[in-house]
């Protein structure tokens, strides 16, 4: 299996090296919609005095860089691609390969991932610089978020999949993937810090998995909760990727006999 | 003119017709456009709940600002994403030479050919938040019920020009989606006022990609906080971008012809 | 009036009163960039570009009048689709004149442009989601056609091509050659008085392509279009065209009937001599020309084509009783077409 995931990753690196500029622009895509509500919330902060709960401007320039990082590390988009080949009926050439076209996916966003990492990180570095974040990490923070991240990202895979796999029933999964992705908007952490969010919202967000993969791993990099605090949080990622690894089990095995059954 | 607005009418009565056919699509469509609506008010009153007011704008303009950046949004969607998507495929496949062709004018015959009807929808969204945002304005006087629709064509058109320009490049280089991309991740930028940007991106959406004067002035007249001057050097700027831009395109079509260099 | 000077192999044609494509030392040079892929060499193709000159149209210079069929052939970039670019309109000269029913083309004067069309077989103008119907009605609005005449126009395509149902179904569903007659309706939709015609049966099945043919030979007939036609199948020139204009290299080679192109281009004769007893694999007839083929008791030789009486008057009497059949004829148009293009090539490189 390592042998199989080293050519793959070697082939994939070359692939990328044509999609350098493409590469860039999805990493814009990571920032900017962190920078502007980085500013909305600059703005509001300034209104009431410069505090708003527990962040001050700085607080926040330091979660939203966070964000975008993790953003970055955290998002999956080849699911789409799949639903896309099942839809126009160019997925079966996939099937018949001896591995799991699950396993292409992996390593093209763990590609994608390296290789927009350093111009991510002068973007980060500029943007820390000029609303002078102020970072709370501890070295125990780093520790936790390495995991975290991991977790986090494996959530997001995990879950992108089995939405995409919906495809094998139904040709509408834009239509879910729209309202996932705009749950995700207002609870994962992007419209706020994810303790900033009014009662309700946090309650669903940390009740949905929806937090675990943005807000969580972003927020233990800022070092904005404690040790145990983060472990909690951590067990809760740890949950939701084990019920959407057994979900996409499930749901592959049952749609592939579908997508079979069906012909295409 | 006469003549373009009955052009116009029946490019769009042909994308309705194909669209009408597609109905559980167009339910689909609305309701994400509901779902994304809604969850941007959503995180305005996320936002709001912790002030009364974000750099002088109170919730009501925030929301006509919202509504705005839908309606240039919408309009963007409406018609020139799908028509210079489809342009830049003629440019591919050389099937431009087709509208060149045609006895009406080239730039009309491309940029507004293709239409999405159903961000109609969006655009309707944008139009009823921008309502909701009105209720919350005390006075509105005159003028602002004047300047309003001026200055959204304006920022209509400053989007307009701002494509056809980034377009215009395909007649030299051939694949510019990723100028386009670019400018489409920007486009985000419009739903907070451009005044809350940090300069150097102040600087970037009011001029090299003017979505935040395309959204923050029709807001800003609406909400009776644009002088005449501001809103007649908007009118001013908008023809002299759409005119910059006419020219640029009109010189690559020259070179695409042949007809310079 | 200044008189075109003819170009070497032309038949200079007699001077009538009204020319419908007068075209004088037309000349296309193309400065053609060498750049990568991407937005990164784009940009950097930006300051700085690798830039070759390529002659694609070199000077040619003909007339085609009011409803003439003409056969315009020329090996792929002769510069066949140049000049009809620039015909159209869409392509300005480098230097030379052109006037197409009195209009200078790359003007695309509106006037010009209603009157014109052009088609090619390979590129579709018809939107691919919707059925061809609504395109047509898009189109009378961009011409203006009135009603009336609409009607009158598609119901006369409709039944010239065949039509029936099709225009009402998504362009995506139509099969290549339906969409193909399609095509042909919306480009003939506002009864153009000059059709440039680009490849129009490329990639057809043989059935369709001799529909395709007799569908433009009879809107010819009835409509009096002039029509300028390249194909890589001679058939079409053949069914269709009395007058050829051979390019090549962006060259004028030949102009002139198609019946003398052979004449002219090739110097040859085929003599197919068909013998009783077999022993044609055997009998020794290089002494009456180049023996092309011997099968199944048939010979084919090739003569000059002065001497084609004699030898055939000799090898009947010389074969005598031996002889069931023997036919002399011009050789194929295709072979006369591809010898005319490799002799060129010769003559050039040497």
């Amino acid at each position: 299996m390592i042998r199989i995931y080293r050519a793959l990753l070697v082939a994939q690196i070359q692939a990328a090296s044509q999609y350098r500029v493409q590469s860039i622009l999805w990493m814009l895509f990571a920032v900017i919609r962190p920078v502007i509500f980085l500013a909305a919330w600059v703005a509001v902060a300034r209104s009431q005095g410069g505090q708003i709960g527990a962040y001050d401007v700085r607080d926040f320039a330091a979660y939203y860089i966070c964000l975008s990082l993790v953003i970055n590390l955290v998002t999956s988009w080849n699911a789409y691609e799949f639903e896309f080949e099942v839809r126009m009926g160019r997925f079966s050439p996939k099937l018949l390969r001896p591995l799991h076209p699950i396993h292409y996916s992996v390593v093209e966003n763990v590609v994608w991932k390296l290789t927009t990492i350093i111009p991510l990180g002068i973007i980060l570095v500029f943007l820390a610089l000029t609303f002078d974040a102020r970072f709370r990490t501890t070295p125990a923070h780093i520790l936790l978020f390495v995991p975290s991240v991991v977790l986090a990202a494996a959530l997001s895979f995990l879950s992108s999949w089995v939405l995409a796999t919906l495809a094998f029933w139904t040709t509408r999964v834009h239509a879910i993937t729209t309202l996932w992705d705009r749950a995700g908007f207002i609870f994962a952490g992007q419209i706020a810090p994810l303790a900033l969010l009014p009662g309700p919202l946090q309650a669903i967000s940390l009740a949905l998995p929806f937090g675990y993969v943005l807000g969580v791993p972003a927020e233990i990099l800022r070092g904005g909760v404690s040790v145990s605090t983060a472990l909690v949080l951590m067990g809760g990622q740890v949950f939701w990727v084990v019920v959407f690894y057994v979900a996409l089990q499930r749901v592959w095995s049952v749609g592939v006999r579908q997508y079979s059954a069906v012909g295409a | 003119m006469k003549r373009y607005l009955r052009l116009l009418r029946i490019f769009f009565r042909t994308e309705l017709q194909y669209e009408l056919e597609y109905r559980l699509n167009l339910v689909l469509e609305i309701v994400q456009g509901i779902v994304v609506t809604g969850t941007s008010v959503g995180a305005i009153l996320v936002l709001f709940s912790y002030t009364t007011v974000l750099n002088g704008w109170d919730l009501g303009a925030m929301l006509v600002l919202l509504g705005c950046f839908y309606l240039v949004q919408g309009f963007g969607e409406l018609v020139l994403q799908p028509s210079f998507e489809k342009f830049m495929e003629h440019v591919r496949l050389g099937t431009l030479d087709f509208a060149l062709l045609k006895p009406v004018s080239a730039q009309f015959l491309v940029t507004l050919r293709n239409f999405q009807v159903v961000q109609l929808a969006q655009m309707g969204l944008g139009a009823i938040v921008v309502v909701v945002g009105l209720s919350r304005i005390p006075n509105i006087g005159f003028a602002e019920a004047v300047g309003f629709p001026i200055a959204l064509v304006c920022g209509f058109a400053l989007i307009y020009a701002l494509l056809l320009a980034l377009s215009t490049f395909a007649f030299w280089f051939v694949r510019v989606d990723n100028l386009m991309a670019l400018y489409w991740s920007f486009m985000d930028a419009g739903r907070f006022p451009v005044d809350v940007y940090p300069g150097w991106l102040r600087v970037t959406l009011s001029s090299a990609v003017p979505i935040g004067i395309a959204v923050t002035v029709p807001a800003k007249v609406i909400a009776g906080r644009l002088d005449p001057l501001g809103l007649g050097f908007l009118i001013l700027g908008t023809i002299a971008a759409f005119v910059l831009a006419s020219w640029f395109w009109r010189l690559g079509l020259r070179s695409y012809t042949g007809a310079s260099a | 009036m200044m008189h075109s000077r003819a170009p070497v192999n032309a038949v200079i044609m007699p001077r009538m009163t009204e020319a419908v494509v007068d075209v004088r030392e037309l000349r296309k040079t193309f400065r053609v960039s060498e750049r990568e892929e991407g937005l990164g060499a784009t940009l950097r193709s930006f300051v700085s570009r690798h830039r070759k000159d390529v002659n694609a149209v070199a000077g040619i210079t003909f007339r085609i009048e009011a409803g003439e069929v003409v056969g315009f052939l020329g090996p792929n970039g002769a510069g066949k689709t140049t000049t009809l670019k620039m015909l159209s309109g869409l392509l300005h000269p480098t230097a030379g004149e052109a006037r197409v029913l009195e209009y200078v083309p790359w003007r695309r004067e509106n006037a010009y442009l209603k009157s014109m069309t052009l088609l090619m077989g390979n590129r579709t103008q018809l939107v691919w989601d919707i059925p061809a119907a609504d395109s047509f009605r898009v189109l009378q609005e961009i011409y203006r056609i009135p009603e009336e005449q609409f009607r009158a126009t598609v119901k006369e395509l409709t039944e010239l091509l065949e039509l029936g149902e099709l225009v009402h179904k998504p362009v995506r569903n139509l099969s290549l050659g339906e969409r193909m007659k399609v095509e042909f309706a919306a480009g003939l939709i506002h009864s153009p008085r000059v059709a440039f015609l680009d490849e129009p049966t490329i990639g057809l099945d043989i059935s369709m392509q001799s529909r395709i043919r007799r569908f433009v030979a009879e809107y010819n007939r009835r409509n009096g279009a002039t029509i300028l036609l390249t194909s890589h199948y001679m058939d079409d020139v053949v069914a269709l065209c009395k007058r050829v204009i051979v390019i090549h290299r962006g060259r004028l080679l030949y102009d002139g009937p198609l019946a003398d192109l052979a004449e002219r281009m090739a110097p040859y004769k085929i003599i197919t001599a068909t013998l009783h007893d077999g022993a044609a694999s055997s009998a020794d007839l290089d002494a009456y020309g180049t023996v092309v083929s011997r099968e199944e008791g048939r010979v084919t030789i090739r003569v000059d084509r002065h001497v084609a009486p004699e030898r055939t008057a000799r090898l009947v009497n010389d074969l005598g009783d031996r002889l069931a059949d023997i036919s002399v004829e011009d050789p194929p148009i295709e072979e006369v077409i591809d010898r005319v293009f490799t002799s060129e090539q010769t003559t050039v490189s040497a």
